[in-house]
């Protein structure tokens, strides 16, 4: 192997230094219109009426869209899932006569220009009769609530329940029992491209759409759908890469259904972009409550536990039916073993916004209340943490405790654990609160012991790949694949993957820009640390078809049997021979040549079987879901006098299967540190306790970390188990990166100052109210 | 509607623009220099930062009219315009230091001016000087390792060519 494991030059990155010309910010259209959406002020309202008849006479104003225009058809606008999956909840409609968030799109407008559409929106009257509100989820949950669906009993939308074993008799076993709530908030995954679509409906309905997502198909799937048209009838454009996602454009907006409107009420084209203060109420973890019992015997073997969460998924369920099943299975219940178990999800209904996917979907929540809790148990039982996770996990080899079918075949959680340990340290931490002066440090660390590589085995989510891979008469390759780019590298990593299998340098394999939903095979979206094991897989399906026939003609050209053959830097030559070799370029200009190939010995005679375009294609689901492992460890400095808490050092080890590009590993580890600590320490999506309304308009508002508060110092460690049904041994990185750095921050504030914060974001005011300084 | 004169990257454009326009909406939406982005128009992620009479400046936060007559930078006015670039771009390609891209521009016009104002820049000092420009992707870790390496061959290459 070659490239796997280097970190060969991102093919996008000369251009993103040069101006980042592919985002779909940047697409223009001949006679595009711009349009505005006119949002309510009220969290809970229904309208009385709506006169848009000053609107309409602006000058430029060349539509105006109002609920009663909208097809009724509810919908889920979740990308992942089929539209009328059983496991989501329909409730959705592009505009609706009932609001039950404030922000709630109610009208849109397109015109000639931004600014005409901004004025035009205030010149709708809308008449609101305002209805009862709840921002709480267990107030909403109680008789006599404001009731927001009618499909919603307490306005609980969807309740799972899952466990085995025998609950009472656990906890009759244990010699302890650990009690606690650990709560958590609402964060902006903050994506730096705002949403942003233009949609172009012709006048036979063929809608064409540009969008900043992380799912091509998904767009295309949920558009048709809403619109009740054919899927036939949307074509989505593949932006070269969008900027940033992180779970955050994982579902059709109000934007993109509302501009096909527009469009096909114009007949030109619209582009609507969110500003900040869109985006913000657009998408964001869903804050959870959980409550977390835990029964355990003296030496630290945990006999039962039994966990409760709510969900707040705001005013429609859309993510929230799912993120509160995966924050149970892979947060909660099946993280460690424990005979007898029983979890209780509540997706709650309230009129705060629309809760959306974000990376780690539910687990930075469990995460954060299981390894918190975990410390404490240690803590007070004087167990060594670092072996009480030992003791209660699973082990290589054992069958995977979710995935029906599936055995952990590579799971190197002890390794991890040894590795991550030895470099910050470990040996060398303090008893709690041991420190003297007012900045005190401490160690802590957090495990994700179960995690994804993709969806296979979940009944009700997409998880198939594929790709087309053409050879060139210049030896290179052109991939095609509706895989988006969404700024973690899944354009290098798979042009990677496609090289080393076709024994290309990097340079030659160039991904296709700008293909579509009509051009590539249908491929599930850019999430659940999904794009290299399963979206690698099909490219390397792809390409090894393409290889064989590559052998193939170079076989006949060499006259010699292809198996005797092997291909590498650009070359096919003869196993035994290596001198007799034929460059790639040589090879596919003989198959793409006519009956006769004039070559340097002159004209010669080119045979029936060797003609035709080199090219392979694929499209297949990944035989497994294999786990992948992480463990963070962190040491902070706490100020008594302040509260404020500095992260000073930071390792992270994670079985990844095989590394395939190094930088780009340590990037997803060092942005999701970025994200983990925010949400930990500083992060908060805050809302008017009585109008609702959400106080951040931009990132004044907003405070994630800069480069000033982030640590020097944050190593990457990557074990390679070898995933045996992983492309080269590859399995996931990326999610559990931003799941384990709140509860290893939360251990470590506790090893320096004694006090233990179950409430995130874990703020200076909470630190000096816990040290009684408030 | 009024008529400007803005110097951007070296050449003269004379622009009608309305006496409220944003100097980043009119590189963006009449001059068509995409590569400064918008990220929240209101001053606070660093996306659109381009230089201002070699001062960084959130373009989103000051009026075209008030540059007109200024010498203005931007991402395209960097390197020679083909395939030889500026050293903070071909460091920042280097470095791994891009993800998504989409603060890599803002990002690099910022670290310029930091650089053509303090010779080898320390860490902190580096940090510091790009605080007002956020990052989802990278944590910062490659930024600030590209911004360094951009800074070594900068005093390396006038070590070699003292004038
Ligand atoms: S767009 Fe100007 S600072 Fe964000
Ligand atoms: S690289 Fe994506 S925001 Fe910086």
């Amino acid at each position: 192997m070659s490239l796997i494991g280097t970190s060969p030059q991102r093919p996008d990155a000369f251009d993103k230094v040069t101006g980042g010309k592919g985002f779909p910010v940047n697409v223009k259209l001949p006679g595009m219109l711009h349009a505005k959406l006119l949002r309510s002020p009220y969290p809970h309202a229904r309208i009385l009426r709506i006169d848009t008849s000053a609107a309409e006479k602006l000058p430029g104003v060349k539509a105006v869209l109002v609920p009663s225009e909208v097809p009724k058809r509810k919908y889920t606008p979740v990308y992942f899932v089929p539209a009328a999956a059983g496991s989501m909840v329909q409730d959705m409609l592009i505009m609706s006569d009932t609001v039950r968030f404030a922000g709630q799109p109610v009208a849109a407008v397109a015109a000639t220009s931004l600014r005409i559409a901004e004025q035009a929106i205030e010149l709708i009257e809308v008449d609101y009769e305002e209805l009862p509100t709840v921002f709480d989820p267990e107030e909403a949950m109680q008789p006599g609530a404001p009731q927001l669906h009618e499909h919603a009993a307490n306005n609980v939308a969807v309740n799972p329940v899952m466990g085995f074993g025998d609950l009472d008799k656990g906890f009759a076993e244990a010699d302890h029992i650990f009690e606690g709530v650990y709560s958590s908030h609402r964060v902006h995954t903050c994506y730096m491209e705002p949403r942003v679509c233009i949609v172009d409906c012709d006048r036979q309905g063929n809608y064409t759409v540009h969008s900043s997502t992380q799912h091509l198909f998904g767009v295309r799937e949920k558009l048709a759908y809403a619109l009740e048209i054919p899927e036939s009838k949307v074509r989505v454009i593949k932006a070269p890469y969008i900027g940033g996602g992180f779970g955050g454009k994982l579902d059709i907006g109000y934007i993109e259904p509302v501009a096909a409107l527009l469009s096909r009420k114009t007949g030109r084209p619209v582009r609507i972009e969110q500003t900040r203060h869109e985006d913000f109420i657009s998408t964001a973890r869903h804050p959870i409550k959980v409550y977390l019992k835990t029964g355990v015997k003296k030496d630290g073997t945990f006999t039962a536990r039994h966990a409760r969460s709510i969900l707040d998924t705001g005013a429609h369920a859309t993510h929230g039916a799912e993120v509160i099943n995966v924050h149970g299975v892979f947060g909660l219940l099946m993280t460690y073993r424990c005979p007898n178990s029983k979890w209780e999800g509540y997706t709650v209904y309230t009129n705060n916004m629309i809760g959306g996917g974000y990376r780690g979907y539910g687990s930075p929540q469990a995460c954060f209340a299981a390894e918190s809790q975990i410390d404490e148990i240690c803590e007070q039982l004087k167990l060594d943490p670092i072996e009480f996770r030992r003791k209660n996990a699973w082990h290589a080899g054992e069958p995977h405790p979710m995935v029906p079918g599936v055995t952990l075949d590579s799971y190197a959680f002890d390794e991890c654990l040894q590795s991550g340990a030895e470099r910050i340290g470990w040996s060398q931490r303090k008893k709690a609160d041991s420190g003297s002066g007012t900045k005190k440090r401490g160690m802590g660390f957090a495990c994700q012991p179960l995690w994804v590589s993709g969806c296979v085995g979940f009944p009700d989510i997409y998880e198939h790949s594929g790709a087309i891979i053409k050879l060139n008469v210049d030896g290179t390759a052109d991939l095609a694949i509706a895989t988006m780019d969404i700024g973690s590298g899944q354009t290098t990593t798979l042009c990677q993957i496609a090289a080393e299998e076709l024994g290309l340098p990097m340079e030659a394999v160039r991904m296709v820009q700008n293909s579509d939903t009509t051009t590539v095979p249908v491929d599930a979206p850019t999430h659940a640390s999904r794009a290299t094991y399963s979206a690698g897989n099909a490219v390397q399906a792809a390409a090894r078809t393409v290889r064989e026939r590559l052998l193939k003609v170079a076989g006949i050209m060499l006259d010699i049997n292809p198996e005797q053959l092997a291909v590498a830097n650009g070359r096919v030559s003869v196993k035994a021979d290596p001198k007799r070799s034929l460059s790639v370029a040589e090879v596919v200009t003989r198959a793409e040549s006519p009956f006769v190939q004039h070559g340097k010995n002159g004209p010669a005679p080119t045979t029936l079987e060797e003609k035709g375009t080199i090219i392979g294609v694929s499209s297949l689901a990944p035989k497994s879901n294999p786990s992948p492992v992480s463990v963070e460890f962190v040491e902070v400095e706490v100020d008594t006098e302040t509260g404020q808490v500095q992260v000073l050092r930071v390792v992270y080890a994670h079985d990844l299967g095989k590394l395939i590009h190094r930088n780009g590993a340590e990037g997803q580890v060092e942005g999701g540190f970025q994200q983990g600590m925010g949400y930990a320490l500083m992060e908060n999506l805050l809302f008017d306790p009585v109008s609702g309304s959400c106080l951040a308009g931009d990132f004044l508002d907003y405070k994630m970390p800069t480069a000033v508060e982030m640590p020097r110092d944050i190593q990457s460690i990557f074990i390679e188990s070898n995933e045996p049904s992983g492309p080269f041994g590859a399995k996931s990185l990326s999610e559990p990166c931003i799941t384990v750095p709140a509860p290893a921050i939360a251990n470590a504030i506790y090893n320096a100052i004694g006090v233990r914060i179950r409430e995130l974001p874990i703020t200076p005011e909470k630190i000096l109210a816990a040290l009684g300084k408030l | 509607m009024k008529t400007i004169e803005l110097q951007i990257n070296g050449a003269a454009h004379e622009v009608s623009i309305e006496a409220d326009e944003t100097l980043l909406q009119v590189l963006r939406n009449r001059l068509d220099l995409i590569g400064t982005k918008k990220g929240c128009d209101s001053g606070g992620c660093g996306c659109c930062s381009v230089q201002v009479d070699g001062k960084v400046v959130y373009s989103c936060m000051m009026y075209a009219a008030g540059a007109a007559g200024k010498a203005i930078t931007t991402i395209e006015g960097l390197g020679d315009g083909g395939t030889t670039l500026d050293p903070l771009q071909q460091a920042f390609i280097d470095a791994g230091a891009v993800q998504c891209g989409y603060c890599t521009c803002g990002m690099i016009m910022n670290a310029s001016e930091l650089l053509a104002t303090t010779k080898n820049p320390d860490e902190d000092q580096i940090r510091h000087a790009i605080a007002g420009n956020l990052c989802r992707c990278t944590g910062y870790t490659k930024i600030v390792d590209a911004i360094k390496l951009a800074a070594t061959r900068i005093a390396g290459r006038a070590m070699e060519s003292p004038e």
